[in-house]
């Protein structure tokens, strides 16, 4: 082995990069595969973002600067972002611009169905920006987008919706348009917002949730996702976790906040794996049918095989997972 | 070949460190070994080769950044 792979694997951690948390821990480095192109060649893009940029698809993937795109580029899927690049909310956790947006674009669903049939998604997920300009949040795009991906791509459709400023009947119309999953996050917990989500609430991203389950039905599976390191305590996630069993959530993600630069709240902390894991343990004891818990584990990751769980799990427990009612 | 940084979920116009190399000009590479390790806001990287053969030349040195597509190293692949 060549020496200076020795001196990263000899755990003096010498070399790693500074934060200012110290070096980054080991187990938030990612392994990625460098793109091979014959000199000369044009190729700076993977084969999905050229696609994408072909039919004027965004994505969050590169909006949030996710440290998992090459990941999930390589396995052809991608989170779609519909209503915009620009968030009209200034959420000190995001990386997504804020300001003024554009008016929707009435062909846009049609587009990322069009995205989600060529790269052969049987599950796609849709988010988009905060719009409180929009008189129904953008519900109804979401919609739209909804039956344009079922309906010309015959995949699945996971939606990841902002809060609608707490309208039930913006959540109902989006509920309706057939989404098999109905994801709202509720980011951190209830004493962090001010200070990670101004403008939001944690009562009424609680209240989006239980109106989806109850919209719903037994159909719709609710999810929602927290982010850790932002200085939560153990108790306080473990006390989210049971608000939101009993709105009716039943997909639960956790992962690790990452700073997107100096003018976001810095990551206060770097979760170990093996607290990941015990948060997951309690999670899925707890009830919930699908846990995704890990450093680099974000609301739409895999999501396609957390509805698998979410599915075998219907299987073990005879009943179907969004029932509404919370396990006792 | 070129080997060229892939996405790390930096945006056009916002740029990734080199920030160690962990292969010269002349070393041997096998597949999958990672050769450069790279940082942005969000994480470190460890970008590894898709071939095997030997670093030809290095061309974004430490400390130094580098946008997606851009030519990180020269290599030349192993015959077969």
């Amino acid at each position: 082995m060549p020496d200076a792979l020795m001196r990263v694997a000899d755990g003096s951690g010498a070399r790693r990069p500074l934060s200012r948390l110290g070096p980054r821990p080991a187990w938030l480095t990612r392994r990625v595969r460098a793109v091979c192109a014959p000199e000369g060649s044009d190729r700076r893009s993977s084969p999905v973002q050229e696609l994408l940029d072909g039919l004027r698809v965004n994505t969050v993937c590169r909006s949030a600067k996710c440290p998992n795109i090459a990941e999930c580029h390589g396995r052809r899927t991608a989170t779609f972002m519909v209503l915009g690049d620009r968030c009209t909310r200034d959420c000190r956790f995001c990386a997504v611009a804020h300001g003024r947006p554009a008016p929707p674009e009435a062909d846009e669903p049609s587009r990322v169905a069009e995205a989600a049939r060529r790269l052969g998604l049987e599950h796609a997920v849709v988010t988009s920006v905060t719009r409180d300009d929009l008189p129904d949040g953008g519900a109804e795009h979401f919609a739209a987008t909804v039956r344009a991906i079922r309906g010309h791509a015959c995949a699945r459709a996971e939606v990841l919706v902002p809060d609608f400023q707490g309208r039930a009947w913006c959540v109902r119309t989006v509920v309706e348009s057939g989404c098999e999953v109905f994801a709202h996050n509720v980011e951190t917990v209830p004493r962090l917002y001010e200070t990670v989500r101004p403008g939001a609430g944690y009562e009424r991203s609680l209240a989006v949730l239980a109106q989806a389950a109850h919209a719903g039905g037994g159909r719709l599976v609710v999810k929602s996702g927290l982010m850790v390191g932002l200085g939560e305590e153990a108790r306080e996630v473990e006390a989210v976790m049971r608000d939101l069993l009993s709105a009716g959530c039943r997909m639960l993600t956790l992962g690790q906040y990452l700073s997107p630069g100096a003018a976001h709240v810095p990551v206060s902390e770097y979760v170990t794996p093996e607290r990941f894991a015990e948060y997951a343990a309690f999670a899925r004891r707890m009830g919930f049918a699908a846990v995704a818990a890990g450093p680099f584990v974000r609301s739409s990751y895999r999501a396609s095989e957390m509805w698998d769980l979410a599915r075998a799990w219907r299987g073990r427990n005879g009943r179907d997972v969004a029932n509404g009612v919370p396990p006792a | 070949m070129e080997f060229r940084l892939p996405e790390l979920g930096e945006d056009a116009g916002s740029l990734a460190k080199v920030t160690f190399w962990y292969v010269s000009a002349g070393d041997a590479i096998e597949k999958d070994q990672p050769i450069v390790e790279m940082m942005t806001d969000k994480a470190t990287f460890d970008v590894e080769s898709p071939v095997r053969g030997r670093i030809a030349e290095i061309l974004v040195k430490e400390d130094e950044t580098a946008a997606v597509g851009d030519v990180l190293c020269a290599i030349e692949p192993a015959e077969s």
